[in-house]
């Protein structure tokens, strides 16, 4: 026998998908909220590729993905995997298989490290392997790279114009959610917000699909951080938004949501519609911006390069670039709420979420959300953010089980801090819904304590704050900033906000 | 003479030598406990004090370890909290000092340069702090005990970093600990560790040359480090030992560079791989130490002709064992070895069932290992060089050994 006669198992390697090729092949991608999904697809169609947004991840994909891939993934990758098989499979009856696998590729985010989230390509590749889809491409963009250069075939490239477009896709699109998520509870008119919100989506993947496309690197980067293109289209949707009458003296409790990073972020059968259900529930919800996240990993790249001073020649360096890379992100994102009228919250400081998570949970721990659940659950706290947390992870979630275990002994130390954690599975929707409105009674209880003590504490009734706030038509509209005057609700912050414009 | 002084016990030497240290036998200690010996020793700590809690068991858990726990997760993680307990609850004379239990956030391995990084587990590194909220909640057990917790956030996989990490870890907890002595005990840890893990190599390797003399079958268990704990592992592969055939362990598994050649030189030179270490040919993603040594240790099982027979063993809930079960197998199995996974381990250990399975792989065993050894050798190259060299002296380790 020869001796190389022993097929040995190699693991899937996507051919090639070529630079001539991207005239007629669809680049697909999905996982994150519709907003920044649709204003990505505007910034890659910019660069001149053919894109197709994934629908939403449905139940049934869960199953298709449990099916397909083995046993016991946690569920966003049984989400995502099915939700790619479902898709091709359709795809796949209307046409045949080698054809879709000739006319679409995948990209999706992996390769960050030891959790299951950086061993996803086993998952998409055994979900392939099982659907008899082993030609079809998936490529897969690690998150911590600005500048990862070309896939096998230069189809694709991930360098600074698709990062840069990428990332400031995502910067708007965390702050109309954000805006979203501050109006609709308070609209007068139902489905006012929606509509705006639909219409500025619209309007913004235009915006970015029609940017002048720049040379090289450095142009790019320059041109992305002087330009006031996006400025200017913000202040187009802030005019929508001034147009939305608000009543903000209904008290609501404010959820704040955290958790993994794909269950915080999208919206729909994955997190079982968990931002419209607490918003049907009576509370605003605080959505999760996934600028935080961006924020978080320059964080820790420049934790690990100041670790190495003094060790490594280049640590310093690196670290410097990456400080600056840091500085530039919130400056761009501050000066995209400043065009919103600073409306839409403010990023956490991450030193911050370091320091008050340190006693809990190390800040060098990486995998998931690392120390931000802590971090994030106790900003929220301290600096009355939100009344309650609610945070979501898989079950099972490597990571966050255990920040979520180090969660005791901070609620040993506060046991009024509001905090539900969900163990989401994708099919246990009573379950975790029930789990979190034991949690979420209370918190409306302490909206209503401080509704109550804001008044007293200002010395108005609930009919005068009514009329001065009547008598103050411009507070009305969505785009007013109240500020935040010591009190987590919107209604409070009113009523002392109210009494406060009543003394000047 | 910087690394004379740096070698010098410092004033607080009886100090040091009167501290008892309490490490937790589990996880990552699992495959660093001879870095921890040596380091410690290295301080001035006198050997004998540094001591480790008992085997994972149920009972440790329901003595020591009861409403502890703040999260259901695997239980490799989850029954830390019966060794904090039990180290904890020691005798008055026997008291520890220090509860030492390190989040190691990388691994030392052999295969550190060939593959992307040597993370541990993300449950594995955070696993102290997850632990140690459940003696804090109500109140501080530690102080309660008179007992210092110590965690350091140490960077195994990256020798020069551990110095700095643990001479910040350690600060109040050593008394008088210069920068200059961690760095040299941490050499001598490092140092005591590739001994153990040499000599361990090497019995592997005797083991195998034995069986290609013989041309006997061996079995090679693919695994964490810490399944080799007796409550974590359940000791399967004693059972299958018990049936007389020897057990190696991946991790131990022998590197020398002539039997590396022989078993991966083929890939190399057709551009599979660029070392005999590297496994993107089969698993791209390789973050993980010890993800990356199954795997490794599967292709080094998939082309030794003498390993008939793989087990896998995983505990319930492991989410990084989870994504490498199907290339685990896959690739044992295209080589026509023998492949049993014992899945979902947890803290029970089902006897019965165990013990028939462990029969069946028996059976398959005897029945079928002449023809494995036999396929397998003949698709080997040419040149084996366990059966070029003669035995080495000393003992070999026999039935019953466990590399």
């Amino acid at each position: 026998m020869d001796h190389a006669a022993i097929g040995h198992y190699r693991a899937y390697r996507p051919r090639p998908f070529t630079r001539s090729e991207r005239d007629t092949v669809t680049v697909l991608f999905g996982g994150l909220h519709w907003r920044a999904e649709r204003l990505i697809q505007g910034a890659l169609e910019n660069l001149g590729y053919r894109t197709r947004i994934l629908p939403g991840a449905t139940k049934e994909d869960l199953l298709t993905g449990r099916e397909l891939a083995d046993i016991g993934q946690c569920c966003p990758t049984s989400f995502t995997a099915g939700n790619l098989a479902n898709f091709l499979r359709s795809e796949a009856v209307r046409t045949s298989a080698a054809d879709v696998a000739q006319k679409y590729v995948y990209v999706t985010a992996g390769a960050c490290g030891a959790c299951r989230f950086g061993q996803y390509h086993q998952s998409y590749e055994l979900t392939l392997r099982n659907l008899g889809m082993e030609s079809f491409r998936i490529f897969l963009l690690a998150q911590n790279g600005l500048d990862q250069g070309a896939a096998d075939g230069s189809g694709l490239e991930l360098n600074l114009p698709f990062t840069m477009g990428a990332i400031w896709a995502v910067l708007v699109a965390d702050l109309l959610q954000d805006m979203e998520y501050q109006v609709r509870p308070y609209e007068v008119n139902p489905g006012e917000t929606e509509r705006v919100m639909r219409d500025a989506v619209q309007y913004f993947y235009e915006v970015f699909r029609t940017s002048p496309l720049r040379g090289g690197k450095a142009g790019v980067v320059l041109w992305y951080l002087g330009t006031d293109r996006f400025l200017k289209a913000l202040g187009e949707v802030r005019r929508s938004f001034e147009r939305i009458e608000v009543d903000r003296l209904r008290v609501k409790p404010v959820v704040k949501i955290t958790g993994e990073f794909y269950l915080q972020t999208v919206e729909g059968e994955a997190n079982y519609n968990i931002h419209r259900w607490l918003e049907a529930e009576g509370a605003e919800v605080y959505p999760a911006a996934i600028a935080i996240w961006l924020d978080y990993l320059m964080r820790y790249a420049a934790r690990d390069y100041a670790d190495h001073l003094g060790i490594d020649r280049l640590a310093r360096l690196k670290l410097g670039a990456v400080k600056t890379a840091q500085a530039l992100l919130r400056f761009t994102y501050n000066r995209m709420r400043g065009a919103l009228g600073n409306v839409p919250h403010e990023l956490p400081d991450q030193r911050e979420l370091y320091e008050l998570a340190a006693p809990h949970y190390h800040g060098r721990l990486s995998g998931g959300e690392g120390d931000m659940l802590i971090g994030k659950a106790l900003w929220a706290y301290r600096h009355k953010k939100a009344h309650m947390t609610c945070e979501l992870s898989p079950y099972a979630c490597m990571p966050n089980t255990m920040s979520v275990g180090a969660m005791a002994a901070v609620l040993g130390k506060h046991p009024d801090l509001l905090y539900a954690p969900l163990e989401i599975k994708g099919d246990a929707e009573v379950h975790a819904l029930s789990r979190c409105q034991m949690i979420l009674a209370e918190a409306k209880r302490q909206a209503q304590r401080e509704y109550e003590e804001a008044l007293e504490r200002s010395g108005l009734t609930p009919e005068k704050a009514r009329a001065l706030y009547d008598a103050a038509p411009g507070m009305k509209r969505a785009t007013y900033r109240v500020p935040h005057c010591g009190a987590a609700g919107a209604a409070a912050n009113l009523v002392l906000h109210l009494a406060g414009c009543a003394r000047r | 003479m910087q690394r004379w002084f740096a070698r010098t016990p410092s004033a607080d030497s009886k100090a040091r030598a009167e501290l008892r240290i309490g490490i937790p036998k589990a996880l990552g200690l699992w495959s660093t406990h001879q870095f921890w010996v040596g380091f410690f020793t290295a301080l001035g700590i006198e050997p004998r004090r540094i001591v480790f809690s008992s085997d994972t068991s149920e009972e440790q858990a329901r003595q020591y370890g009861k409403g502890r726990v703040t999260v259901d997760c695997c239980y490799p993680v989850k029954c830390i909290s019966g060794h904090y307990g039990e180290l904890l609850v020691r005798e008055k004379h026997r008291k520890i000092d220090v509860l030492f239990s390190p989040m190691i956030y990388s691994l030392p391995s052999f295969l550190k340069g060939h593959a992307l990084d040597t993370l541990a587990c993300p449950r594995v590194m955070a696993a102290p702090e997850n632990i140690k909220a459940g003696f804090l909640r109500e109140k501080d057990a530690f102080a309660e005990h008179g007992v210092r917790y110590a965690a350091p956030f140490v960077s195994l996989g990256d020798p020069k970093l551990v110095p700095k990490q643990l001479h910040e870890g350690l600060q109040g907890v050593i008394p008088a600990l210069t920068l200059a002595e961690t760095r040299n005990a941490a050499r001598e840890g490092y140092a005591a560790l590739e001994a153990f893990n040499a000599r361990a190599a090497r019995r592997s390797r005797e083991v195998l040359a034995r069986c290609a003399r013989e041309d006997r079958p061996c079995l090679m268990v693919l695994a964490r480090p810490y399944h080799m704990d007796p409550g974590i592992g359940h000791e399967i592969e004693m059972d299958l030992q018990a049936h007389g055939y020897p057990v190696l362990w991946a991790q131990h598994f022998p590197t020398d560079p002539d039997l590396l050649e022989w078993m991966f030189g083929d890939d190399i030179r057709r551009g599979f791989i660029r070392s005999p270490h590297d496994i993107s040919d089969v698993w791209p993603s390789s973050y993980s130490a010890n993800t990356n040594e199954i795997l490794w240790g599967a292709k080094a099982a998939a082309r030794m002709p003498w390993i008939a027979c793989v087990i896998r063993l995983a505990s319930y809930e492991c989410g990084m064992d989870q994504p490498s079960y199907t290339p685990v197998q896959q690739i044992v199995e295209r080589s026509g070895t023998l492949f049993f996974s014992f899945q979902d381990l947890d803290s029970t250990k089902p006897a019965a069932s165990m013990k028939i399975r462990v029969e069946t792989i028996a059976y398959y065993l005897q029945k079928h290992w002449r023809d494995i050894i036999e396929r397998k050798k003949a698709a080997s190259a040419p040149g084996c060089p366990l059966r070029k060299i003669a035995p080495p002296a000393g003992p070999a380790g026999g039935p019953g050994f466990r590399a």
